[in-house]
């Protein structure tokens, strides 16, 4: 039964928030369901990534078209990723991240090609929201495009970004996010940059960051341990893109053979403060049944407060529980007590002969 | 093209609430990333919702 999994970047999320920390419930639901579909915020691990034939890895806003009906997702043996470098980085980073490139092509046998620049520093720049969330600009979205089609035209048929994102390392919003208890400051940026990428050239898109290492810091949190093992983010955007499925735009019917539409999809699981983003609120004019999951998260945007009827899940353990009962065909509300009393419709009038 | 920050207060009225997002973001742009952030009762005694969205065009 497909199911959507989505946890909103830069939102704070206490699974999913960090560095690839809803990788775990995303396994699970993807055990429970037979086939999860997710974004690369819920798998992109830094250095640690986790490759399941189960779960498809789609770019956010990608996957929001996908659950408004405006594309169908193709399952591919492999894509050949093109890797698209801003010509910020400085030539040791620039290294390090070609170099991970190569370990990828050696290692995991990826086909990764061709690498390119772009013609000028992609200037990207860091906010936060009026609520908090993160969001974040692009001072040259232009040259962005310029290199992602040149990389589509070479034969790319996914791409992996890396813009060179400003250090601060003395940051208050740094030191809280590495203790457990931030706003990962970088989501909001990234997301504008594979959601640009994705949306133009139809690809799929996945982003990493290019930062200076930073100090060891023994108090480390453990979810955001996965963004410290290294020099680099790249290694799970590239794992996840290798077998991203293609993005097929609807053409008035629904996709056919291995081909997965929002019209198969079971459940959509998301947080239970965050219901107010594009894919929930899709599959819920679409009656597909929402499962709201406690993650607390910055927002408090709820079933009640968008007056939608969803099902609740203490955890993610419960919500694969959940997934497990619709794909069985039973009712979820068989499981839970007290039962509610049977509804039943007033006499009806006898139609005149 | 320039991609463009953007807070909008929206008072929902009946039916579903994504094409009424849509359209209010679509007369700044197109929308490139967006999220209803709150929900608040409004002065009428309605709702009253933050929409935070990046739009590009």
């Amino acid at each position: 039964m497909p199911t959507l999994l989505v946890v909103p970047t830069g939102i704070g999320c206490a699974t999913g928030g960090y560095a690839g920390d809803a990788l775990p419930a995303a396994r699970l639901l993807a055990a429970a369901s037979g086939c999860l579909i997710t974004h690369p915020n819920v798998m992109n691990g830094a250095a640690l990534y986790w490759s399941d034939p189960r779960i498809h890895y789609v770019e956010g806003s990608s996957l929001d078209r996908f659950a408004a009906a405006e594309l169908d997702l193709r399952p591919v043996r492999r894509q050949r990723i093109g890797v698209l470098l801003d010509a910020g980085i400085e030539a040791d980073l620039r290294w390090r991240h070609l170099q991970v490139v190569d370990g990828c092509r050696a290692s995991l046998g990826l086909e990764i090609g061709p690498v390119v620049s772009t013609a000028a520093p992609l200037a990207v720049q860091l906010s936060l929201g009026a609520s908090g969330v993160s969001w974040g600009e692009l001072g040259r979205p232009d040259l962005l495009l310029q290199a992602g089609r040149a990389l589509q035209a070479a034969g790319a048929t996914a791409i992996a970004v890396v813009a060179r994102f400003p250090d601060d390392p003395d940051s208050p919003a740094l030191a809280a996010y590495r203790q457990g208890s931030g706003v990962d400051a970088l989501a909001g940026a990234e997301a504008v940059i594979s959601h640009l990428l994705s949306a133009e050239l139809g690809l799929p898109c996945a982003h990493a960051p290019a930062l200076s290492p930073l100090p060891l810091d023994p108090a480390l949190d453990p979810r955001a341990a996965g963004e410290e093992l290294g020099y680099t983010f790249l290694a799970c955007v590239l794992v996840g893109l290798s077998r991203a499925p293609d993005l097929r735009p609807r053409c008035g019917v629904p996709a056919a053979g291995t081909d997965l539409a929002i019209e198969q999809v079971g459940a959509i699981v998301a947080p239970a403060g965050a219901l107010g983003g594009a894919a929930v609120l899709a599959c819920a004019e679409r009656g597909i049944p929402v499962i709201a999951v406690h993650n607390p998260c910055l927002l408090q945007v709820d079933a009640a407060a968008l007056e939608l009827e969803v099902l609740p899940a203490g955890s993610y353990a419960e919500a694969a529980g959940l997934v497990l009962a619709l794909r069985e065909g039973l009712s979820p509300r068989a499981l839970q007590r007290p039962l509610g009393s049977l509804v039943q419709l007033g006499p009806l009038q006898a139609p005149q002969a | 093209m320039l991609l463009k920050p953007l807070l909008l207060m929206l008072e929902r009225t009946p039916g579903p609430l994504r094409p009424q997002v849509l359209a209010a973001l679509a007369a700044h742009g197109k929308p490139l990333r967006w999220a209803i952030t709150a929900v608040e009762p409004s002065a009428t005694g309605g709702t009253l919702l933050q929409i935070e969205a990046v739009v590009w065009g």
